[in-house]
């Protein structure tokens, strides 16, 4: 039966004409993440008519190649510009950046292709394994369960401080605070708009994304200028691929691989979180297990190998409450689901015993496009780093006119145009005052989160104390608990051996 | 000259084809304006509604999204454009909610009304669990224990204007917990998070046949095709009507030959077989109201969401 449905599946996937869809597809999901302020979600929703008219599993196929190669793409941007190309590709930037600036773009570029590649095969596996399970304990997790885990994951804003701690905080309360504008999440009710039109719909996350990481950087590379350190060119033209030995040279970290994948997969499968938290969290896992925590942030594989392999896994996470119960982990899932629903497929707790073929098609599409995401990478490595060899003046301007493209066509909103100027001035201001941007980010992303759950958790019982007599929420609360102290305790130790020499490498 | 010939050929074309052929509209692509995000299902509908209407009328229909705050960005977006007919957009009842709520100054009336074009019928749906498996049973129990029935909606939005409709017709008293759209309150009523939410069959079917969810009732006149068993709202003994309805509206100004050419393209697109197929299997119900009729129905629909909006200010 489950054989059988697996071989009816693969045969469908396995059609001339699907793979080649697939490839295409995989292609551009691989461009338009790599291009700063496009992300894998408008990649998918351009796809979304185009599968109206294809079989159901053919579509969502065509769909899942987007998808995977889009949690690759935005690598692309990270490791040679410095600027996420995808939210969930914000971690990428902290080592691969300085890897590649420091003369070794080709590693960076193979390291995180190969994480994303194996992040994407284990999530699969689980996928596979475990989806029913996980997706029902997923879905029992109620708002108190929530609003636990995003106070555990404020605190890895201690890991992406940089160099001083108080600065980071002071980022992390100024991405909270950025996150309170506009309609609140639960009412919809205006705050802090000042009756504003351009305040009023509040700030897009990925607009202060794109502002924050983008414009403050391309804003840094006008200013080092004719600087002589780095000529023209935004990289030091040395390309070295060595695809095979890094593939080793990754599998040489299975524990991190491993671990940042699970990270992954579990987030994913939390509907509402997704890939940009994933990455953040599984580098914090990886910097605080890491013997040599203090090389991150400086060019260490490890930090490549977790943030990649943490947000390809989310691809297979997010699929987890989709199959299993028809619940869509992210708004890409949701997306695919409305692909299968016009179709016909009713997408529910019954698809895996209803739709075999399909559910276990979309497994052996996931493992399909990640091979084809290889093997495009691998191919047109040498491509990407062209980028590196165009003049600045040519480079700069191209990537600031593609995020302000992609600000806009998120919400089709030109209020949010201005709004990306101004966020990109004040992230411009805060990196020249060495505050790191990463906490404010990760600010943004979890201030609404930890409020909508907050006041759910609260509408739904009035007694706070459930917080911590449920077990799961309290677990986690003590997780948090233990990750400041163990934070707090490391800066110490780090202060009491770095008191002699002032460090003055960049934070991210 | 070959642009004349051309030119004079699409004329003759034109007069050949048969008279009052209001102009030559569409005969430039038409941009589709849906005030909410991708994914959800007025992107859904609206997207199929879109396909449709290429077919019909050979013009692209892209659809471009403009979500936020409840739908009013994109519709005060809208209600600046052109009134050529060149941009089209999509009300339903959250418009009324968002107007009545003071969220927006737009009403209905600042549009003109072309067709509606999709009903989702809404259900009452209870979450599976010790105290109630129905609607009568619900009601006892929400009697006995005023406030502990947990309601998962929308604040201020159109599945809130449903709860209070039933909790005003039960007499009864529900605490309400907020939720961004259908599908985080089909997911909290699974897990058990909150005890009933109004759905959607789209949305919570697959869960009524595992045995997850109970559908205690749908706000239709009669029951509907997809739901055989579950009795209407008014069979219970309260009349009431819950349905998402979608519809498409022009910016005020529009020319009447505009508006009927399109509300006649639409009615061509809707009762194609592939476009009906598509709509109900996104759970839409039948449905078809042009002009005149969709005018009259937004009206009543103003007087019946008037006296119950006060419920939702608390």
């Amino acid at each position: 039966m489950m054989l059988d449905a697996f071989l009816a599946g693969a045969h469908q996937v396995f059609a001339f004409d699907t793979l080649i869809y697939m490839l295409i597809g995989s292609i551009a999901g691989i461009i338009a993440a790599a291009i700063p302020g496009f992300t894998v979600t408008m990649a998918i929703i351009l796809t979304l008519p185009l599968t109206f008219s294809m079989g159901p599993l053919q579509g969502v196929s065509v769909m899942l190649s987007v998808y995977v190669g889009g949690y690759t793409g935005g690598l692309i941007s990270a490791a040679l510009l410095g600027i996420p190309g995808t939210p969930s590709s914000v971690a990428t930037t902290f080592d691969a950046y300085p890897m590649a600036r420091g003369g070794e773009p080709g590693r960076a570029l193979s390291l995180g292709v190969w994480s994303s590649f194996f992040g994407t095969v284990i999530s699969t596996i689980v996928l596979i394994l475990a989806a029913p399970p996980l997706a029902m304990i997923a879905v029992k997790l109620g708002p108190w369960e929530y609003f636990s885990l995003i106070v555990f994951a404020l605190t890895i804003v201690a890991s992406l401080v940089g160099n001083s701690l108080m600065r980071g905080l002071i980022a992390g309360v100024i991405g909270l605070g950025l996150a309170t504008i506009g309609p609140d999440p639960m009412m919809g009710q205006p705050r802090l708009t000042f009756e504003s039109s351009i305040l009023l719909p509040g700030l897009p996350f990925l607009v202060v994304l794109i502002g924050i990481f983008a414009i403050s950087q391309l804003m840094g590379e006008v200013e080092d200028h004719g600087k002589g350190n780095s000529s023209d060119a935004l990289i030091p033209d040395v390309i070295e691929f060595k695809t095979w030995s890094v593939m080793r040279e990754v599998l040489m970290h299975p524990v991190n691989l491993v671990r940042s994948s699970l990270v992954g997969v579990f987030i994913g499968a939390l509907p509402g979180a997704g890939g940009s938290i994933a990455n953040l969290l599984a580098y914090d896992q990886a910097k605080r297990s890491s013997k040599n925590p203090e090389e991150f942030g400086k060019g260490t594989p490890d930090g490549v190998i977790a943030s990649e392999a943490g947000n390809s896994a989310t691809a297979g996470g997010g699929l987890i409450p989709m199959i299993a119960l028809g619940i869509p982990g992210s708004a890409v899932d949701a997306i695919l689901m409305a692909a299968l629903m016009v179709h016909g497929i009713s997408v529910g707790p019954r698809l895996i015993m209803d739709n075999a073929d399909l559910a276990y098609g979309m497994f052996v599409a996931m493992v399909v496009s990640s091979l084809m995401m290889l093997v495009v990478c691998v191919l047109s490595m040498r491509l990407f780093l062209r980028v590196t060899d165009i003049p600045k003046q040519f480079i700069v301007p191209t990537v600031m006119i593609c995020c302000v493209i992609g600000a806009f066509a998120l919400n089709n909103r030109v209020t949010d145009l201005y709004l990306l100027g101004a966020i990109g001035l004040v992230g411009y201001g805060l990196k020249s005052l060495d505050y790191p941007l990463a906490p404010l980010v990760l600010g943004v992303i979890l201030g609404p989160i930890a409020e909508t759950n907050l006041r759910r958790a609260l509408m739904s019982d009035g007694d706070w104390t459930v917080f911590f007599t449920r077990p799961i929420s309290a677990v986690l609360l003590a997780a948090a608990l233990l990750s400041v102290i163990f934070s707090v305790r490391s800066v110490l130790k780090m202060r009491k051996k770095d008191r002699p020499a002032t460090d003055e490498q960049d934070g991210d | 000259m070959f642009r004349k010939i051309a030119v004079a050929a699409g004329l003759l074309a034109a007069a050949i084809a048969g008279p009052a052929q209001a102009q030559d509209y569409p005969e430039k692509p038409i941009e589709f304006i849906v005030p909410w995000g991708p994914g959800g299902g007025s992107d859904t509908l609206m997207r199929i509604v879109a396909m449709g209407l290429t077919e019909v009328t050979g013009q692209p229909v892209p659809i471009v999204n403009m979500p936020g705050v409840g739908g009013t960005v994109g519709l005060a977006e809208f209600a600046k454009r052109p009134a050529d007919g060149y941009t089209i957009s999509q009300i339903h009842e959250g418009l009324y909610t968002a107007n009545k709520l003071g969220i927006t100054e737009l009403s209905y009336k600042n549009f003109i009304p072309v067709a509606l074009v999709t009903s989702s019928p809404q259900y009452l749906v209870l979450s599976k669990n010790d105290n109630f498996s129905n609607l009568e049973e619900l009601k006892a129990y929400a009697e006995a224990n005023p406030g502990a029935v947990r309601a998962g909606v929308t604040l201020g939005g159109v599945p809130h204007l449903h709860m209070a409709m039933i909790e005003e017709a039960l007499g009864v008293e529900f605490s309400y917990v907020g939720f961004r759209d259908t599908g985080e309150r089909i997911r909290a009523a699974v897990g058990g998070n909150v005890d009933i939410v109004i759905g959607d069959v789209a949305s919570a079917s697959e869960f009524v046949k595992n045995g997850d969810l109970i559908f205690a009732g749908v706000g239709t006149e009669e029951r509907t095709a997809e739901e055989p068993d579950v009795p209407t709202m008014a069979e219970q003994g309260y009349d009431l009507s819950m349905a998402v309805t979608r519809g498409v509206v022009l910016p005020a100004g529009t020319p009447d030959e505009i508006v009927e050419a399109l509300d006649t393209a639409l009615e061509k697109a809707m009762s194609l077989p592939d476009i009906r197929e598509k709509m109900t299997n996104a759970g839409s119900a039948e449905i078809y109201l042009g002009h005149e009729a969709y005018k009259a129905y937004l009206d009543k629909l103003d007087s019946e969401v008037d006296k119950v909006v006060g419920k939702l200010q608390g």
